[in-house]
């Protein structure tokens, strides 16, 4: 099939941040998830978890908590001191409100979701009416000395219980007064730590659940102000707890990244009493795990390791399948390094930096697998910093290497890059045409012509690049019935044909370049596109989407193509399907015109379309196998995924020329290294 | 007995005959032995059964005067010859100063460089806006190798361990979420906290498995960071001294 020379890239220092909040969407299937850099990130359950929206962070805003509120509108409040709504369809942060009670530590909605209540360092718990444009300060309760660090409505919301330092106070929501104040400090004569309430649960039995920094998960009756049981978890703090909805099933998250179950059990078979007992315990993060939550059907918790597992409970499944898997997500769902392939240049995206990387060059040849020494080393040569607090959102470099773009929420920045022997010169392009920031996803040309740049309300702007360093407005394309989402994918044609984009609601537009008109839509289907691509040759739109499937459309002739409707009637392998992650990145083999490359976080995949597919009973991953056949045999058992899952876990692959491949890895223990310090293990014999 | 007694007598009455040498010599035994022996002891022996000679006040009055400002004199002539000597070494010493440092030429036209550096990047950067020659970028090169290898110095100089922050940054919200981010810090990092260094953590597996492998980070770049940065600051002021000593 192909031998290639493969440049193993090791070298871009990416250290995601770490999970600092979760909510589940009371009806849907979507999560939320907020970062320690302020970005939150929404994922789509039903869509094979995919990650559907990111809003980047910002330096200025920290996001402690987290809710959903008003059907699916997402509110975050932070050490800033502000209650932010974030606006999903154009990502960002719409409107922000101060609470005026300094830093807020903790928000909850009620379960109407028509308020929101607001601990804060000062002590009080402010309460906020959700109204259609926004929300609105409604009343203070009753404010006592010691910041609220938790908070929890009871699902009649009639009460409030609050967690801070060394208490725990119930507030009755009519009168706004403190009805009962409970202390639950540990009562041993030389311990003179005081006792830190990270969390807290009130359930509709009247039971108000604490986890505190003793690695205790205590039940308490609000009433009598008693402790009804008391579990030590762990010997470091227990930060985070979550209650499912059915009330029997408690997720509690500890610093040393373990996470436990508590169930309510029947004491014995058929009794009516029943009592919580801690059943499964589970160890996925090697980091403090700061929020958990509950689903119906799983147990999802978020480390400060970057981690997110999502642990589907057997007893909920129906059957044993690839839906109860453990699932673990650390790095992004989209590109962050784009490539320059005649250049050999490779642009690495950071939240608030690019670095644009050389690539070095060998000159000996070698047999399978040998390691070839370098006669020229990677050079790291330019490093453009954004200025302010805002986190990148996209950026792009073009295929001839001279043109390097960039957005933030609020700017829009091109640099024209040029090259003089061995130095290097960045000139900033001024006068860039005024489009409404941000740019969701930006894309050159194949002749570095023109540049793509993707915009809210799924439009595509066209930006022409002129020889001498500047730039106009073309064209800007908007899809013909409109659409309220974002576009967050783009694609061109090598021949400047074409260009197709994705936007939010998953519909996906093919306009055309020559005459700046909507030339069609794809078809649509029920799942997030995950990347796409256009060959060169055939002009055939390649999709792949979030579950896995590829389909390929001919933009001519506006319609699937052959090979695309027999995978559809064969289907694609069982272990294809069930692969973790999506594919981020599609690219092609102008030698070869009947080979796709692909790949996702574990794997790479060139994809022959002359071969036949496999069925469920052959072997996907067969190269291996394949190498000790001899010829014959081999010619009976070859099948269209050649998979390759040596380079692991993998960034981005992308072909250089005929027999180059760039592959850019990130290993995991790189990134665990950086991270802030986890708790000590004392193993024996150590 | 005679010749004795003049030779007593020229001892102490002392000073007009004899050369400076020996009046010194005398002077200073009589100067040291103020306390000492009589100058009966010092005297032959024969003489020790005689009384002692009578001088008149006056004349030991002169006697004492002129001793006095012969030791003055001497002293002076003692001092004069040290600070001689003394101003003879300084000079030698700014001699050989100023055979050290770079001729004055020299030195004048590098304290001009500053104004005419940038004078002479703005004349190079127009140049190069209108044609892009080899020798103006050359010029632009050199000029931007001088302002960092000044800047260098410069910072190498003045090393504090202060930072400058306008007064209009720092804000009552600003200072709250410090004291906020603070408290989470100790509680989740504090001293009490129990925490591993990442290293210790992760190699912990390492060496537990059947197969020991190395620790995760084996070698540590922050070693000895200290005496690599002494040694290279080092390097770089004996470079620069040799390229002096070859000027």
């Amino acid at each position: 099939m192909g031998e290639f020379e493969v440049h193993r890239v090791r070298f871009f220092g990416l250290v995601p941040a770490g999970v600092r909040c979760l909510a589940c969407e009371p009806r849907g299937g979507r999560l939320a998830l907020a970062r320690t850099d302020g970005a939150v990130e929404v994922y789509n359950f039903a869509a094979n978890y995919f990650q559907e929206r990111v809003i980047p962070g910002n330096e200025a805003r920290s996001v402690e908590a987290l809710c959903w509120a008003a059907g699916d509108r997402l509110f975050g409040a932070g050490l800033g001191g502000d209650i932010t709504e974030y606006d999903l369809a154009r990502l960002c942060a719409a409107r922000s409100v101060d609470g005026c009670g300094g830093p807020i530590w903790s928000m909850a909605a009620n379960s109407t979701g028509t308020q929101l209540a607001i601990g804060c360092e000062d002590g009080s718990v402010k309460l906020f009416q959700v109204v259609p444009g926004g929300i609105q300060f409604e009343r203070n309760l009753d404010r006592r000395k010691g910041r609220i660090l938790c908070l929890s409505w009871h699902p009649s919301d009639t009460h409030i219980a609050a967690g801070s330092i060394d208490i725990l106070r119930v507030f009755d929501v009519c009168s706004g007064q403190t009805v009962q104040r409970i202390m639950v400090n540990y009562h041993v004569q030389k311990v003179k730590r005081e006792c830190i309430v990270w969390s807290i649960a009130f359930l509709s039995s009247g039971t108000v659940v604490t986890s505190d920094s003793f690695g205790r998960v205590q039940f308490w009756d609000w009433e009598r102000g008693t402790l009804l049981e008391s579990h030590t978890v762990s010997t470091s703090a227990v930060l985070s707890l979550a209650v499912s909805e059915k009330e029997d099933s408690i997720i509690v998250g500890t610093s040393t990244g373990a996470t436990y179950q508590f169930q309510l059990l029947p004491v014995k078979m058929g009794s009516l009493e029943k009592r919580w007992v801690r059943t499964k315990p589970f160890q996925h993060h090697t980091h403090d795990v700061r929020a958990v939550a509950h689903s119906s059907t799983a147990l999802i918790s978020g480390g400060l390791d970057a981690q997110l597992v999502i642990r589907p409970l057997m007893e909920k499944m129906q059957k044993k399948g690839y839906d109860a898997a453990l699932r673990k997500f650390t790095f992004p769902h989209r590109r962050l390094v784009s490539c320059a392939r005649k250049a050999r240049l490779l642009l690495f995206q950071f939240s608030q930096h690019l670095e644009l990387w050389r690539l070095g060059s060998t000159n000996k040849t070698g047999k399978d697998g040998e390691v070839l020494p370098l006669c020229r080393m990677p050079e790291h040569l330019v490093q453009l910093k954004s200025k302010g607090p805002e986190h990148i959102y996209c950026s792009c470099v073009s295929p001839c290497g001279s043109w390097v773009a960039y957005s933030t929420a609020s700017r829009f920045h091109l640099y024209r890059v040029q090259y003089e022997g061995d130095s290097i010169s960045v000139k900033k392009v001024p006068k860039v045409p005024k489009l409404l920031p941000p740019a969701y996803q930006l894309q050159f040309s194949a002749d570095s012509g023109s540049l793509f740049v993707a915009s809210a309300r799924g439009s595509v702007h066209v930006l022409q690049l002129l020889e001498l360093g500047g730039c106009k407005l073309l064209h800007t394309f908007r899809p013909p019935s409109g659409s309220p989402e974002a576009v967050y994918l783009l694609a061109a044609s090598a021949d400047g044909h074409w260009v197709a984009a994705v936007s939010g609601d998953w519909a996906i537009h093919i306009y055309n370049l020559k005459c700046f008109k909507h030339h069609c839509a794809v078809p649509a289907y029920s799942c997030a596109v995950t990347a796409l691509a256009i060959h060169p040759v055939t002009n055939n739109l390649v999709i792949a989407y979030s579950d896995q499937q590829l389909f390929e459309f001919s933009i001519p002739e506006k319609q699937y193509t052959a090979w695309s409707r027999m995978v559809q009637n064969c289907g694609l392998h069982r272990v294809w399907l069930e692969r973790d992650s999506p594919i981020t990145h599609i690219t092609f083999n102008p030698k070869n015109p009947s080979h796709i490359l692909l790949h996702d976080i574990y794997m790479f995949c060139v994809l022959d379309k002359s071969l036949p597919l496999p069925d469920n009973s052959a072997l996907l991953m067969n190269q291996s196998t394949l190498k000790q056949l001899p010829e014959n045999a081999r010619q009976r058992q070859l099948h269209a995924f050649k998979i390759c899952k040596k380079f692991q876990p993998l960034l981005f692959a992308d072909l250089l020329d005929e027999n180059c491949l760039v592959m850019v890895e990130r290993p995991i223990m790189d990134i665990k290294t950086q991270l802030p310090l986890p708790i000590q293990q004392k193993k024996f014999g150590t | 007995m005679r010749l004795a007694a003049e030779g007593r007598e020229s001892f102490r009455g002392g000073g007009q005959a004899g050369g400076v040498g020996a009046m010194a010599r005398r002077q200073k035994a009589a100067a040291a032995g103020k306390r000492g022996p009589p100058a009966a002891l010092l005297s032959p022996p024969s003489s020790e059964d005689e009384a002692p000679e009578e001088v008149s006040f006056g004349v030991a009055k002169e006697a004492a005067e002129t001793e006095r400002k012969l030791v003055g004199e001497a002293a002076r002539r003692h001092r004069e010859l040290l600070k001689e000597k003394r101003r003879r070494r300084q000079e030698l010493f700014t001699e050989q100063k100023k055979r050290k440092l770079l001729p004055d030429a020299v030195l004048k036209e590098l304290a001009a460089a500053p104004p005419a550096r940038a004078d002479g990047r703005a004349a190079a950067a127009n140049r190069g806006k209108h044609g892009g020659d080899g020798a103006a970028k050359q010029r632009r090169g050199q000029a931007q190798r001088q302002v960092k290898t000044d800047k260098q110095r410069k910072g190498a100089r003045s090393k504090g361990n202060y930072t400058a922050v306008r007064l209009k940054d720092q804000s009552l919200t600003g200072l709250h979420l410090q004291l906020a981010k603070d408290f989470l810090n100790t509680q989740l990092y504090g001293p009490d906290t129990n925490r591993a260094q990442a290293n210790e953590f992760f190699s912990l597996e390492n060496k537990k498995n059947p197969v020991k492998k190395a620790a995760v980070q084996f070698v540590d770049k922050s070693w000895g960071q200290e005496k690599k940065q002494r040694a290279t600051r080092f390097k770089k002021h004996w470079l620069s001294t040799q390229i002096k000593n070859q000027v």
